[in-house]
C-alpha cells in the first residue's frame, strides 16, 4: 500500500512539474490530465472509490477537454524565454506564501505517515447515503448553481434574433 | 501469489475476448458491407492454396474456406500491410503527440473491457485448492462508473489526433467528433443511471444477476423488457459515442477525406480502427449484460462449475455477436445525419427523453 502510494506520489510530482515547466502548452495540458488520473488513483488507494471515478469523469474527462479546446483553438503563444523581473519577483513571493501554508504538512510527513483507507465510507453506497440524507440541501443547492451556469452559458452564446448571423443560419439550414 | 496468477489469466482471457470481438467486427464490416452493397467483397487471399500432397490438400481446405470468406484478407493481409507500411509524422507537429493519439484512443476501450464480466461465477478445484472465480478482471466498487470515465477519456484520442495532424480538415473532423461525443455522453450516462436505479446497484455482475428471473412466469426479466426506452436511448447514444453511422460525420469519408485520422497510416491507423471496433464490441457487450440478461438462458439455471461458466460465456458471446452485427448492418443501411440534426437529436430529443425515463424509473421504484 505504501509502495503503491510512493509510486503514485513520485509520478504526481513529476507530472505537476511537467505541467509547469513544459514549453508546449498542449504538453502541459496532457501532463495535467495524467496528474488528475493519478489523483484519482490516490483516491482509490484511500478506498474512496466513488470519488476516484467522479474525479476521472468530471475533471479529467470533461473539464480538461474544455481546457484542451481553449488551448488548441485560441492559439496561445508559449511564454518568452527570459522572464521579466516582475514575473520572477511575483513568482518567488507566491511560492513563499504557498510554502508557508504547506510547511507544517511537510514536517508532519517527515515524521512518518501511513496510508490508511476510509474503511467503507468512500464506497458508492456510503457516499450516496450521506449525500441524500445529511447533505441533501447542499446537494440540491449545488445542482441549482450548476443549472444557473448552464442556462447562463446558453444565454451568452445564443445568437440574438434579427442579427446577421442568425438570419444566415436560419436561411442556410432547414 | 495465487490471486496474482488468477488475475493474470483473467486479464489475458478478457483481452483475447476483446481482440476476438474486434476482429470479428472488422471482418463483418468488410464482408457484410460487401453483401449489403450487392458485391462480393474480399475472397481471393488464401483461397488458392493448393498442394500436390492429398493429405495436405485436405488440411488446407479450411484455409481455402476462410480465404473465400474474406477472413484471411481482413485479419492477416490487412494486419501485415499495416505493420509494414511506412510510418510518417506530418511536418510541424510533435512526434510524441502524434504517436500518443492512437494510444489514447485505444487505451480506454480495453480498460473498460476489464470492468465487464464475461461469464458467470464458477468454482474450480485445482491442486487441492477450491477457487471461486468471478470472470471479471477488476470488480471495483464503482462498477459501471468506470465505464463512463473511460468514455470520457476516449474523447482525448480524437481531439489530439485532429490537432497533431497539422491539417485543417482533421481539426474540423476532431472538433465535430468531440462535440458529438461529449453531447451523447449525457444521454448515455442518464440511460445507465436509470438502469442503476432499477437494479439498485452499480456493480455490473449484480445487474446481470438481477435479470435472471422470470416475470409472471413467462417473460425473462431482461433489461429490454423492463426498460425498453432506456435500451433505445442507450443504443442510439452508444452508436453516436462510437461515431458510427448514422452519426459518422467525424469520419465522413466523402466530406473530410478521413476526418481526424487522415494523417495516420499503417499501424497507427490500425490502432484507431481497432479501437473503434473494440468500442463497438464494448457497447454490444454492455448492452448484452444490462439489457439482454447477459449469460442468462431464460428458464435454465447454470451450475456453478467450469462448464456452466463456459456455456454462459458462449450464450453471452452469441448475444454480443448479434448486437455487433446489428450495429454494423445499421451502418451500411442508414444515411448519415447532418451536424445540426445530430446535435438536435442529442440535446433536444435524447437528453429530455433520458431525463424523463430516469424520473419515471425513480418514481416507479419508489411507488412499487
Amino acid at each position: 500500500m505504501n509502495f503503491a502510494f510512493s509510486i503514485l506520489a513520485i509520478l504526481l510530482v513529476a507530472t505537476a512539474l511537467g505541467v509547469v515547466t513544459s514549453r508546449n502548452l498542449v504538453h502541459s495540458a496532457l501532463c495535467l490530465i495524467l496528474n488528475l488520473f493519478l489523483v484519482a488513483g490516490t483516491f482509490a488507494l484511500l478506498d474512496a472509490h466513488f470519488l476516484a471515478a467522479a474525479q476521472v469523469i468530471v475533471y479529467a474527462g470533461a473539464i480538461m477537454v474544455l481546457v484542451l479546446f481553449v488551448i488548441m483553438l485560441l492559439g496561445l503563444r508559449p511564454s518568452p524565454l527570459r522572464p521579466s523581473l516582475v514575473t520572477i519577483v511575483s513568482s518567488v513571493v507566491v511560492g513563499l506564501l504557498f510554502l508557508n501554508e504547506v510547511a507544517p504538512l511537510l514536517l508532519r510527513v517527515f515524521q512518518g505517515v501511513d496510508v490508511v483507507g476510509l474503511g467503507g465510507e468512500g464506497t458508492v453506497r456510503a457516499v450516496g447515503q450521506l449525500l441524500y440524507t445529511k447533505y441533501v440541501f447542499t446537494f440540491e443547492a449545488a445542482s441549482l448553481v450548476i443549472m444557473t451556469g448552464i442556462v447562463g452559458a446558453v444565454v451568452l452564446a445564443k445568437r440574438k434574433a434579427g442579427s446577421a448571423l442568425s438570419s444566415e443560419a436560419s436561411n442556410g439550414t432547414s | 501469489m495465487d490471486e496474482l496468477v488468477i488475475a493474470f489469466i483473467k486479464a489475458f482471457l478478457v483481452f483475447n475476448v476483446a481482440q476476438g470481438l474486434a476482429s470479428y467486427c472488422v471482418w463483418v464490416e468488410r464482408k457484410g458491407s460487401a453483401l449489403i452493397q450487392d458485391r462480393i467483397g474480399a475472397n481471393r487471399a488464401g483461397a488458392y492454396f493448393y498442394s500436390q500432397n492429398p493429405i495436405l490438400n485436405f488440411l488446407l481446405f479450411p484455409v481455402r474456406l476462410l480465404g473465400v470468406l474474406g477472413v484471411i484478407n481482413t485479419l492477416v493481409c490487412d494486419a501485415v500491410k499495416a505493420l509494414l507500411k511506412e510510418d510518417f509524422v506530418p511536418e510541424g507537429t510533435s512526434n510524441f503527440m502524434h504517436s500518443l493519439a492512437p494510444f489514447l484512443a485505444v487505451f480506454p476501450v480495453f480498460v473498460a473491457f476489464a470492468m465487464t464480466p464475461i461469464a458467470p461465477d464458477f468454482s474450480i478445484t485445482l491442486f487441492g485448492h477450491e477457487y471461486l472465480i468471478r470472470p471479471q478482471v477488476a470488480s471495483l466498487d464503482s462498477g459501471i462508473l468506470v465505464i463512463f470515465a473511460m468514455a470520457g477519456i476516449s474523447v482525448y484520442g480524437v481531439v489530439l489526433a485532429g490537432w497533431c495532424s497539422n491539417n485543417k480538415f482533421s481539426m474540423l473532423g476532431s472538433l465535430r467528433a468531440s462535440a458529438q461525443m461529449i453531447s451523447y455522453e449525457l444521454a448515455l450516462g442518464l440511460a445507465i443511471a436509470a438502469m442503476i436505479i432499477y437494479y439498485s446497484t452499480v456493480d455490473i455482475y449484480e445487474m446481470v444477476i438481477g435479470q435472471q428471473h422470470l416475470i409472471a412466469g413467462v417473460l425473462p426479466a431482461w433489461g429490454i423488457f423492463v426498460q425498453p426506452l432506456a435500451f433505445i436511448l442507450f443504443f442510439a447514444a452508444g452508436m453516436a459515442e462510437t461515431k458510427r453511422t448514422p452519426f459518422d460525420l467525424p469520419e465522413s469519408e466523402s466530406e473530410l477525406v478521413a476526418g481526424y485520422f487522415t494523417e495516420y497510416s499503417g499501424m497507427k491507423f490500425l490502432l484507431f480502427w481497432l479501437g473503434e471496433f473494440a468500442e463497438i464490441a464494448l457497447f454490444a457487450l454492455i448492452m448484452a449484460l444490462l439489457f439482454f440478461g447477459g449469460w442468462d438462458i431464460p428458464g435454465v439455471a447454470l451450475p456453478k462449475v467450469w462448464w456452466g461458466a463456459l456455456i454462459g460465456h458462449a450464450v453471452l458471446m452469441t448475444k454480443v455477436i448479434l448486437l455487433c452485427t446489428l450495429q454494423i448492418v445499421i451502418r451500411w443501411t442508414l444515411p448519415r445525419f447532418r451536424f445540426d440534426q445530430l446535435m438536435n437529436l442529442g440535446w433536444k430529443i435524447l437528453l429530455p427523453a433520458s431525463l424523463a425515463n430516469l424520473a419515471l424509473v425513480a418514481w416507479l421504484k419508489l411507488a412499487l
